[in-house]
């Protein structure tokens, strides 16, 4: 007995040892330099010399890095709860399968399939005051008297993405929604059923309850995916009006492309991993406990 | 969960139809509002890349075309090394890329699932880490890294960084969809004496096709959008891809921008992605149910 | 040892090569361009692959990516034969040691010599010069006839201080509707630092540090000008689509023909000409505070060699050629491209519009600011000079947004 297990142990890390290897010289190796370099001060246009951990002494008194995560975290704050919710509850419209309802799904997903930078530059287009129709059909709606400039406010602008990414990314966690709903048994909703229980009482009571782990899944992937949301804003806001829409990623690449700080833009990235690391245990450790029976 | 559950099991809730008739209305009222709202945009986009350039930027727009016109796609295809080029070699990096995620991704995944190894989740969390780095941050020595070796300016090079990219995700889908296979049926194969790697290629992988597919699936379209590696990666017009193509050709001076362009850009970027999905929509959605629930 | 036989053998297989590579000698070159000069690159590169054996291979660079590519590149030896890049960069680059040292090819060259002075001190470092002028853009003014006319101003007389620009806009404006009398990027860094800036260098000021020891944002110019936008604005002479433009309407909005008066760059000439081929304008420079006084902002791309090119001999010959008589009138004046030497404004493909004239001259009288960190002064989405323009012009602080400039800019300066 232990000898097998031993054998399956064995063979079990020959079946991981590739993505292991490929990981450790493509993910691993990279991020040592990485570390290395934040203890420099390089440019981009070269040199460097060590200087300890004074890049991260400067991280602490970067107000501007610090307020760019702010506004991630706020990005995130109110992102997460949007594409949950909105994902549930089209996901509890769609989940039979009639033919409209199939349609609806494929539809909802479509945006999902394009690229970021794709979906970023069509509701940036749509957004435009001037050639963009989101403004015209909102006129047209008398929703508001004459085209909007959206990107002229942090709000609005805050507002602008916030949509865009919904647009974009709703139907990913539909679809794993769709799928929690109809793993659950139907002689479950069956039996509620005969004890009486309404549309809406199933849904809190039983439906809910069950879709709790791909809730988990869904805001994990989602929350992560926003802390480092990068090219929406660089191609819908440019970080404007004022800088006020810079997010950590962003900072990061500015101090490191465009200031040129290598150093201290890998000193920043290292820092952005470490809350991203601690923020994702703490999530998973509170959902854990909140999921014991 | 196979392919099959999901295409034609009806498994909703049970609905009570004699009190349902207006709900269902209102349920189906929804579903055309719900289609109308995300199919919008693209359609909007798609009716803008076939105005005529003048009236793709047109003040105030007009929803429909005023006349029809092929000029913005042309502009696209005749960028440069030409559109072909630039569709090539993004292919090629997103097959490439396809072939490592899955290449990689069902072996550990199957090792995840299947073997009781100490330390395995510690592996299983390393795997996944990647996607908590900001990969921006990671171009730099990574494209230093490659220059020594000579992956500067190759496709090998391009698809081993969209592989990074794309890794955990693949991983993380193929673990679950794996578990999520009765362990009776191994057992069955382990009785006749089928090895290890034969159970995975035998029994394991055709009864986790959508999943593989889900991975090659969204392995194509990260790898057919990606920009910024794919820029600092390749040195030469020739061997870019389709989004540096797409960045270039609707910029001019001081970021002014050839509305008309960026729609055809749009459209032609998105296009292989559509027809990608919706071909192989079945496969998909139930490779994402079947790596998600479990 | 050796025998005859070796020997002969040795030197057959030299002499071999020698032709070998002597017939098939079509060499190429790499170059990278930004993609802003993409288009005008690529009228020159064109003409020399049709006359010469050698070729040249041209690869567009998105604009923001260029000084990442070419950084990572250097260091990595993985170099392009020749660059095209904006001119801007070349202190940061000739300082990192990333270019060819050109100064014995250059200073023996009798074209080199009647290039734009901006072109020849922008491409200097401590003596020696490691670029030439490429394909040059260069700020103006434009005012639409139209509009003049029917607002009652003479429609040949244009703006010739700050001042007039702010009152025909007033008279533009009072046609009412949809037509306004001035436009400006508002959120465009690179936009203001192009068309607005030379106003302000035109009244007497001089705009970014060159160290941490030199003064930012010097007199009275940057006051007056920033005061007249906002005065222009507060009175709605601008649209308000302004505030948050970050270049993407740079040069559409003067395209609808609803704009009185715009600063902009020699490049809008063609496009106008393809795009809105009824649209009466006028090019002028770009005025000062008082009559009499101009300027314009020298833009446009550089090239130059960077460290590690693999055919330096071919490079240099392209570099040599493109400051021909030849390439500058066939390769860029024929193609309403502004030639790098001043001189040749003059020629019989710009004969026929006077206003391309001008805009080749406003090359003579324009600067360049030598300075490292442009892009974090200037160029980057939250410089203090864009930082500036929003917060003297929009909330209309403008004393505490020059002061807080100048200080920002100091400190980048000083790194």
């Amino acid at each position: 007995m232990a000898r097998s297990r031993s054998r399956g142990q064995a063979q079990g890390w020959l079946f991981l040892a590739p993505a292991l290897l490929f990981v450790a010289l493509f993910v691993i190796a990279p991020l040592g330099q990485l570390a290395a370099t934040s203890m420099t001060d390089r440019s981009l246009l070269g040199g460097g010399r060590f200087i300890g951990f004074a890049n991260y002494v400067k991280i602490w008194h970067d107000s501007g890095f610090w307020r760019a995560l702010l506004f991630t975290v706020k990005y995130t704050l109110v992102l997460t709860p949007i594409l949950m919710g909105l994902g549930f509850a089209l996901a509890l419209l769609v989940s039979d399968n009639t033919p409209l309802k199939r349609l609806t799904r494929t539809i909802v997903f479509l945006p999902v399939v394009i690229g970021l930078s794709s979906s970023s530059l069509l509701w940036f287009w749509l957004f435009d005051e001037r050639v963009g129709l989101f403004n015209r059909l909102l006129v047209d709606l008398h929703v508001i008297r004459e085209p909007m400039v959206w990107f002229v406010s942090a709000d609005l602008a805050f507002w602008a993405v916030v949509i865009a990414i919904t647009w974009k990314v709703v139907g990913f966690g539909m679809v794993l929604f769709v799928s929690g709903i109809q793993a659950i048994h139907s002689d479950i909703l069956e039996a509620a059923l005969v004890d009486g229980a309404g549309y809406w009482a199933r849904v809190r009571l039983i439906i809910l309850p069950l879709c709790r782990r791909v809730l988990l899944l869904t805001t994990l992937v989602s929350a992560i995916g926003s802390m480092l949301a990068f090219d929406q804003f660089y191609i819908m806001t440019s970080g404007g009006p004022r800088g006020q829409t810079f997010t950590a990623v962003y900072s990061i690449y500015q101090s490191s492309f465009v200031s040129f700080r290598l150093g201290y833009g890998a000193a920043l990235s290292i820092v952005l991993m470490l809350i991203i690391l601690v923020l994702s245990a703490v999530q998973i450790a509170l959902t854990a406990r909140g999921a014991e029976p | 969960m196979t392919a099959a559950v999901v295409a034609t099991g009806a498994r909703a809730l049970p609905a009570r139809r004699k009190r349902l008739a207006p709900s269902a209305l209102l349920a189906s009222a929804a579903c055309v509002g719900v289609i109308a709202v995300m199919g919008a945009p693209l359609a909007l986009s798609f009716l803008a890349s076939i105005k005529t350039p003048a009236d793709a930027s047109a003040i105030p727009p007009h929803y429909l075309p005023q006349a029809l016109s092929a000029d913005n796609y042309f502009k696209v295809i005749g960028y440069e090394a030409g559109l072909a080029t630039y569709v090539a070699n993004s292919g090629l990096v997103a097959l490439m890329t396809i072939v490592a995620c899955i290449a990689l991704a069902a072996p550990a995944g199957y090792g995840l699932a299947r073997f009781d190894m100490r330390g395995k989740e510690v592996a299983f969390l390393l795997l996944l880490a990647p996607i908590m780095i900001p990969y921006q941050a990671l171009l730099t020595p990574l494209y230093l890294d490659f220059a020594k070796v000579g992956l500067v300016n190759t496709r090998v090079g391009l698809a081993i960084v969209h592989t990074i990219l794309q890794l955990p995700f693949s991983i993380y889908l193929m673990r679950n969809s794996f578990e999520a296979i009765p362990r009776e049926i191994e057992e069955a194969a382990m009785l006749d004496g089928c090895s290890s790697l034969s159970r995975l290629i035998h029994i394991f992988l055709p009864l986790a096709l959508p999943a593989i597919v889900t991975v090659a699936l969204f392995a194509f379209i990260n790898s057919w959008n990606e920009f910024l590696a794919a820029l600092i990666f390749m040195n030469r017009e020739s061997s870019f891809t389709v989004p540096i193509l797409l960045v270039s050709v609707q910029i001019g001076h001081h970021g002014a921008v050839d509305w008309g362009a960026l729609q055809a850009s749009i459209m032609i970027a998105i296009l292989p992605c559509l027809a990608v999905y919706l071909a192989l929509q079945r496969y998909y959605i139930s490779g994402l149910l079947s790596g998600g629930v479990k | 040892m050796f025998t005859r036989k070796t020997w002969a053998v040795l030197a057959a297989a030299l002499i071999g090569s020698t032709a070998l590579s002597g017939v098939a000698s079509a060499d190429t070159a790499t170059m990278w361009v930004r993609a802003s000069g993409t288009n005008a690159a690529a009228h020159l590169v064109d003409l020399w692959n049709a006359t010469h054996p050698d070729k040249i291979e041209l690869t567009t660079i998105p604009d923001n990516q260029m000084v990442t590519k070419l950084a990572t590149g250097v260091q990595a030896r993985e170099v392009p034969d020749l660059v095209s890049f904006d001119l801007i960069y070349m202190p940061d680059f000739m300082k990192a040691g990333f270019l060819v040292d050109l100064t014995a090819d250059l200073k023996a060259d009798p074209n080199y010599a009647s290039v734009a002075q901006a072109y020849k001190d922008i491409a200097t470092y401590e003596g020696k010069i490691y670029g030439a002028g490429f394909t040059p853009d260069v700020s103006i003014l434009v005012w639409n006839k139209d509009l003049f006319k029917k607002a009652g101003l003479d429609p040949e007389k244009p703006p010739r201080t700050i001042g007039e620009i702010h009152e025909d806009a007033k008279k533009v404006r009072a046609l009412g509707g949809d037509v306004y009398g001035f436009y400006f990027s508002g959120a465009c860094p690179g936009c203001n630092i192009f068309t607005s800036s030379p106003m302000m260098v035109a009244a007497g000021s001089k705009i970014l540090p060159a160290n941490g020891n030199d003064d930012a944002l010097t007199g009275e110019g940057v006051k007056d000008v920033l005061e007249a936008f906002k005065a222009m604005w507060n009175e709605g002479l601008i649209p308000k689509n302004a505030q948050a433009d970050n270049g993407a309407n740079f040069t559409s909005e003067f395209m609808t023909g609803k704009i009185g008066v715009q600063g902009t760059g020699g490049f809008l000439l063609s496009e106008l000409k393809k795009n809105a081929p009824n649209l009466d304008f006028g090019v002028t420079f770009l005025p000062g505070a008082k009559e009499g006084q101009a300027s314009s902002f020298v833009g446009g791309d550089v090239v130059a060699i960077p460290a590690g090119s693999k055919h330096l001999d071919l490079a240099k010959k392209f570099i040599a050629w493109e400051l021909t008589d030849e390439a500058q009138l066939e390769g860029l004046a024929k193609n309403n491209i502004l030639p790098s030497r001043p001189a040749l404004a003059d020629n019989k493909y710009f004969a026929a519009d006077p206003r391309v004239v001008t805009t080749a001259k406003a090359l003579g009288i324009g600067y360049v600011p030598w300075v490292y960190h442009f892009a974090d002064m200037v160029n980057s989405d939250s410089s203090p000079w864009i930082n500036m323009f929003q917060r003297a012009i929009f909330d209309g602080d403008v004393d505490g947004a020059i002061a807080e400039a100048r200080q920002k800019m100091k400190e980048i300066a000083g790194e």
